[in-house]
């Protein structure tokens, strides 16, 4: 059994959106394509495919398995043109730090996102069943990795996207954002990505204000939560109760102004108000946060947020990348050890069946021997054989683990005449 | 050994101040739990060290005062997480614990200072003393954390301060439990005076800078609770408070003569 880990894959970096989503495979879809490429040959194999990402990891692969990949890409691009110019193939340790890089968020669009730990976990256990034990152990300390890195790192610390900077920013005046109520007004796609970022951290949008209620009714739908949906002309008075404000409408001009908004906030009994302003030309007139306890933020805000905790980041890009080097040696310590594993399966069989043999032979020779005697004498030949075999097995995985395993294998293969399996 | 107690504590708090300063200093956010830790450590060799002194003086008012803020800090950063308290309490529990071994620990036997009233007057006027100075605390993060919000300036202070309503929740807290300690340690020490010295035979100046210091509490606490004053307005008010005692301290401390054993 050939023990190589091999990875075809595309990512952001390769390819296009358009061209990534169609190589992206639901988790419905996993199974199939696994199998498929398996059947040309490798012992195991996990698809991880994200919206940044479609990238097979194979163990024991041979040429006709990574073509395999090519082909089935080949017919999801289904253009015509070859998927394998969009795409990379990385193999044994290379194909190892990528997957540790991916898993510790070095590899991601925003650098150090943690929403991939997810994602690598998910890929696995989709692929449980035909990972392999490589794989299975290489997914398992992915994890690890990424889990390393985060907490030995400040590549995971604070908001490096524009709506997670919402959040950021919304929890640095709230503090638990559970159960906070929002009011959207406009049904622009920012103000729905945000809305429902804060919605995974537990705010509950009460209302949807849009110029076209039908739109505000979608918005409303999709955020779920029982969100109320009204024109914008009935949202003004909802400035009173609404912790949180995302404003996204297509106004030319600001529809938010101090005029009509300082009424309602005024009954407010000084508890703050966030508002989140991500429409362009701006929605939220400058005076508005000039209001007692009212923070006004526009996407500029957000986005020095966000770009503050990108470079911050990305000074942390050696310390991770040193663990990630790290860890791949442990993986491939261990991997070298898997060499050893079949052949001393072999040797410790081949003695064990000499053991068996000479012990029939003996209780042949000795038949007055009463069944308690033979019991201890075939025990006492275990323990002997056991004994005999400890010692050797102990070196020869110390010597694996260090990189040294292949003189010793060879040598036992030929002084025992071992199979010499794949 | 209160000397060397206390010793072994001012060094845990000046490295809880480190600790506490480190992400200022460029450095990554230290684990919470050597957050907690190490004033945790030097509060266990403190209350070592304070057992070991008689209840009176104004060292050991200062030293008491330092570890109800410390342990008040402890307290607040387990049930609220706002670490950057450590930032103000840490240093100023050095400062007050480097000011006690300065004016000197030693004993001083009186046995008055044993009675159980007294001892009790004390330690509740000092833990209301304490909370006072925590409102004061949360009241100048969260004016820091405002202002940085409001400016749109996302530095240090806005990534290490904690949110502004937990900070006005701690400000609160605070005050509504320092009242009662505070109106407690007052009537101890008014039934200690009838009770154990026939009279009012107390230090003026005392009972002035405490009824003071229990009428601003008090007068907040009501402008909290009662008019449900919040945010800026109340974090404004706590500040004004505790400036207000601590000006009255000093005031009476140096016009009036004959203090030593005020606090």
């Amino acid at each position: 059994m050939s023990l190589t880990v091999t990875l075809v894959g595309v990512n952001h970096r390769t390819a296009p959106l358009d061209v990534r989503e169609r190589f992206a495979h639901g988790a419905h879809e996993v199974p199939g394509a696994l199998r498929r490429v398996l059947e040309a040959g490798a012992s195991g194999g996990v698809l991880l495919s994200t919206c940044n990402r479609t990238e097979f990891y194979l163990s024991g692969a041979s040429d006709a398995t990574t073509d395999a990949v090519w082909a089935l890409l080949d017919q999801r691009l289904g253009d015509g043109r070859p998927a394998r110019g969009y795409g990379y193939l990385r193999r044994d340790r290379d194909a190892v730090r990528q997957v540790y890089r991916v898993a510790a968020g070095l590899d991601s669009m925003i650098l150090g996102e943690s929403q991939i730990q997810g994602q690598v976990r998910d890929a696995w256990e989709l692929s449980r069943g035909l990972a392999g034990p490589v794989l299975h152990r290489l997914f398992q300390s992915a994890l690890l990795v990424g889990a390393r890195v985060r907490s030995e790192t400040a590549l995971g610390r604070g908001a490096a996207s524009a709506p997670s900077a919402a959040v950021a920013l919304a929890g640095k005046i709230f503090g638990d954002l559970q159960g906070r109520q929002a009011l959207i007004l406009g049904a622009g796609d920012m103000a729905e990505l945000a809305a429902a970022c804060l919605v995974d951290a537990g705010v509950r949008v009460t209302l949807v204000a849009n110029r076209t209620p039908e739109r505000a009714r979608a918005v409303a739908d999709r955020l779920g939560g029982g969100a109320a949906a009204q024109s914008l002309d009935d949202a003004w008075e909802h400035f009173a109760v609404a912790d949180i404000v995302i404003t996204s409408t297509a106004a030319p001009h600001a529809v938010v102004t101090w005029a009509r908004i300082a009424p309602a906030v005024a009954r407010r009994g000084g508890r703050p108000l966030c508002v989140l302003d991500l429409a362009v030309p701006r929605d939220v007139e400058p005076a508005v946060g000039q209001l007692e306890n009212v923070f006004l933020y526009d996407l500029d805000d957000l986005q020095a947020v966000a770009g503050q905790a990108s470079a911050e980041r990305r000074a942390e890009i050696p310390r991770a990348e040193q663990i990630v080097d790290e860890e791949v040696e442990h993986f491939w310590a261990w991997h070298d050890t898997l060499a050893v594993v079949p052949v001393l399966k072999e040797f410790r069989g081949r003695m064990e069946a000499v053991r068996t043999a000479e012990l029939e032979r003996v209780f042949k020779q000795l038949q007055h021997l009463s069944p308690d005697d033979r019991e201890r004498l075939a025990r006492f030949s275990e323990s002997l054989l056991n004994k005999f075999l400890h010692e050797p097995t102990l070196a020869l995985k110390r010597e694996a683990e260090a990189g040294d395993g292949y003189l010793l294998v060879e040598a036992l293969r030929k002084l025992f005449h071992l199979e010499r399996g794949e | 050994m209160p000397y060397h107690f206390h010793l072994i504590a001012l060094a845990l708090y000046g490295a809880a101040t480190a600790l506490a300063l480190a992400p200022f200093a460029g450095r990554l956010a230290v684990p919470r739990g050597l957050l907690l830790a190490v004033p945790s450590a030097g509060a266990a060799f403190h209350v070592a060290g304070l057992v070991q002194m008689a209840p009176a003086g104004l060292a050991f008012g200062l030293s008491l005062l330092a570890f109800f803020i410390v342990v008040l800090q402890l307290v607040s950063e387990r049930l609220l997480r706002v670490s950057a308290v450590a930032l103000f309490t840490a240093p100023l529990a050095a400062g007050l614990v480097g000011l006690a071994l300065l004016l000197g620990l030693a004993p001083t036997g009186e046995s008055a200072g044993r009675n159980v009233w007294l001892v009790l007057h004390v330690a509740l006027s000092v833990l209301g003393l304490a909370l006072l100075a925590l409102a004061f605390i949360a009241a100048a993060l969260y004016l820091l954390q405002f202002r940085e919000l409001k400016a749109k300036r996302f530095g240090q202070v806005f990534q290490v301060f904690p949110p502004l309503e937990r900070l006005d929740l701690l400000n609160r807290s605070a005050l509504v439990v320092g009242f009662p300690a505070l109106t407690l340690g007052v009537l101890l020490a008014v039934g200690y005076a009838v009770r154990f010295t026939g009279g009012f035979r107390v230090d003026p100046a005392q009972v002035v800078w405490g009824l003071f210091t229990w009428a601003v509490l008090g007068a907040a606490v009501w402008l909290r609770v009662g008019r449900r004053w919040t945010g800026r307005r109340a974090a404004v008010l706590s500040i004004a408070g505790f400036g207000a005692v601590l000006l009255v301290y000093l005031a009476l401390k140096i016009t009036t003569p004959g203090t030593e054993r005020f606090l």
